[in-house]
């Protein structure tokens, strides 16, 4: 049998310094200002030079031009590879993957991931504000969406939970066990947005938004921003930080649409993750932890389902078992997740994955024996997905 | 006072070029859809190029306007001032018998009593002196003899 090209690529960079912003709401700071603070925290905790910084793939919010080349101009450096990926919440995943390739094609060496974004300040500033931001007001032509008042993320998503409730069985108790878990994990988090406990009653009680989505089935509106410094193997040998090793990662898009197909219920995960499997040499049996992508409580029990970690159909049951629980077979977003910790568009994901494998958390946050972990980013109308498979060693 | 706060119109589409005969036709109370004539098959929404062949030529046929919620939503906030006295109101993904997928909302029906595979027929509502949008009812069931 052929080797699997993807394999050269398996252990070849590691993540060596890991750094997040203030979280939630921090009216007063763009989300660049706060992208450069995450920076910053990141290369202090690696202990590289930011002159020896030469590859960005910095993602902003979407109405910012060329968000890379503003990171660049803040951090005083001339970017042997500097550009930004489209593809929604899954950017930031993708991102690393394309820093691994740049660093393995000679075309940088040291890069920084990040991405800051302002959606807390962006809709509260003013009711205007607001508005522009929820319909998507613009010039561009737009159809099938406003004319129905079909707006924005949540009743998108809800399709898909509908859909799967209709053929599985899923039900609403499911989606608040995913809303349960990522708030107490956020509760251990000083740096997340929420702070009060959610009650299994608190959800049940809450406003629907569009059902079967109501409030707490939702992700946050944050400031905030994240990012991790990447580089070879071989020369984060030498740095501060114990490397947390790229074991692999994978990409797939359903770009034929989330209406088309069965993609409502069979992501991009799928084989997205069968992809990061296989450069791993990996399978779900051997993750430790998950950050999944969870900017609706359905998307977790949707992708837990794709990545293999129960049957189809059977995700429901699943995490009704307490699988997501800290102490479960599969802890869950184990920082709060976008329900809880903030919504920095699956970068804090890929951050908190790094420091549950570097194994330096106080024990009330550290899960014990983290040694693999999964992280899953999602986005750009529903359909783009990319996974990364990282390891202690 | 405060008298200005009438309900605002309806959101209407901004077609690309590319939808604009369909939205002609739905003003005259027909249901369209692009056709392939090479391959034959059919898509949603509008398209210029056929996404099986990518051949360029295709008609817009005529559909009989039944179809089956595929999925739905019933949307409780208030996202447009329109709609401020509509919520709670359904959104689905109809798929028409002839296959195409189609967003719309259904009318005419409690939205606690839609459910997937809902068998609805569209029911034209004009929302503007250009604009008519094809909405979905549910289909009267068929007395069984």
């Amino acid at each position: 049998m052929a080797t699997d090209p993807s394999i050269r690529f398996r252990n070849k960079c590691a993540i060596v310094g890991v750094g997040h912003s203030r979280l939630g709401r921090v009216p007063g700071a763009s989300a660049l200002d706060l992208q450069l603070e995450a920076i910053k925290n990141a290369i202090v905790d690696s202990g590289v030079k930011a002159s020896e910084i030469d590859g960005l793939l910095c993602r902003g919010p979407q109405d910012v031009y060329c968000n890379h080349q503003l990171v660049g101009a803040r951090l005083g450096v001339n970017a042997r590879f500097s550009t930004g990926v489209d593809s929604g919440g899954a950017s930031q995943t993708l991102s690393v993957a394309f820093a691994v390739m740049a660093i393995e094609a000679g075309m940088a060496e040291t890069v920084v991931v990040g991405f800051g974004g302002d959606s807390w300040s962006a809709t509260h500033a003013s009711e205007e504000a607001r508005l522009a931001n929820d319909t998507h007001a613009g010039k561009r032509p737009k159809e099938f969406g406003i004319e129905f008042g079909f707006t924005g993320a949540v009743a998108a998503h809800a399709l898909g939970a509908q859909r799967h409730m209709d053929l599985y069985g899923t039900t609403r108790d499911h989606f608040a066990e995913i809303a349960l878990v990522c708030r107490e994990n956020a509760l251990r988090n000083p740096d997340a947005q929420m702070k009060k406990p959610l009650t299994r009653e608190n959800y049940h009680a809450a406003n629907m938004i569009a059902a079967p989505f109501g409030v707490f089935d939702c992700s946050l509106r944050s400031d905030g921003a994240g990012a991790v410094i990447i580089t070879s193997t071989e020369r984060a040998r030498d740095l501060r930080q114990r490397p947390v090793m790229i074991k692999g990662f994978g990409s797939h898009n359903n770009t034929r649409g989330w209406f088309a197909d069965d993609n409502m219920v069979h992501t991009a995960a799928g084989p997205s993750g069968a992809a990061a499997y296989r450069m791993a040499g990996l399978g779900p049996r051997d993750i430790d932890i998950a950050q999944i992508y969870d900017c609706f409580t359905y998307m977790v029990l949707t992708e837990i389902e794709d990545y293999g970690f129960c049957k189809k159909g059977e995700g429901g049951a699943f995490v009704a078992s307490g699988a997501l629980r800290r102490d479960g077979a599969l802890p869950c977003n184990t920082a709060g997740g976008l329900l809880s910790e903030a919504h920095v568009d699956g970068m804090l994901h890929i951050c908190e994955a790094a420091r549950q494998l570097r194994g330096v958390y106080p024990p009330d946050r550290q899960v014990k024996d983290a040694e693999i972990a999964l992280v899953s980013g999602h986005g750009g109308n529903q359909v783009c997905h990319a996974t990364l498979i990282l390891g202690n060693a | 006072m405060d008298n200005s706060r009438v309900t605002p119109k309806r959101p209407l589409p901004v077609p690309p070029p590319e939808s604009l005969p369909f939205w002609q036709a739905a003003h005259q109370r027909r249901l369209t859809f692009p056709r392939c004539d090479a391959c034959g098959k059919s898509w949603f929404p509008p398209a210029n190029l056929c996404p099986h062949c990518l051949s360029d030529g295709f008609h817009w046929e005529e559909a009989c306007g039944r179809g089956k919620v595929f999925s739905f939503v019933v949307v409780h906030r208030v996202y447009h001032g329109y709609f401020a006295n509509k919520v709670p109101y359904t959104v689905a993904v109809v798929e028409l018998d002839e296959g195409p997928r189609i967003l719309s909302n259904i009318v005419g029906v409690d939205p606690q009593k839609v459910h997937c595979n809902m068998a609805v027929q569209v029911a034209f509502d004009e929302a503007g002196p250009d604009m008519t949008l094809p909405l979905f009812a549910p289909v009267e069931a068929v007395r069984k003899s």
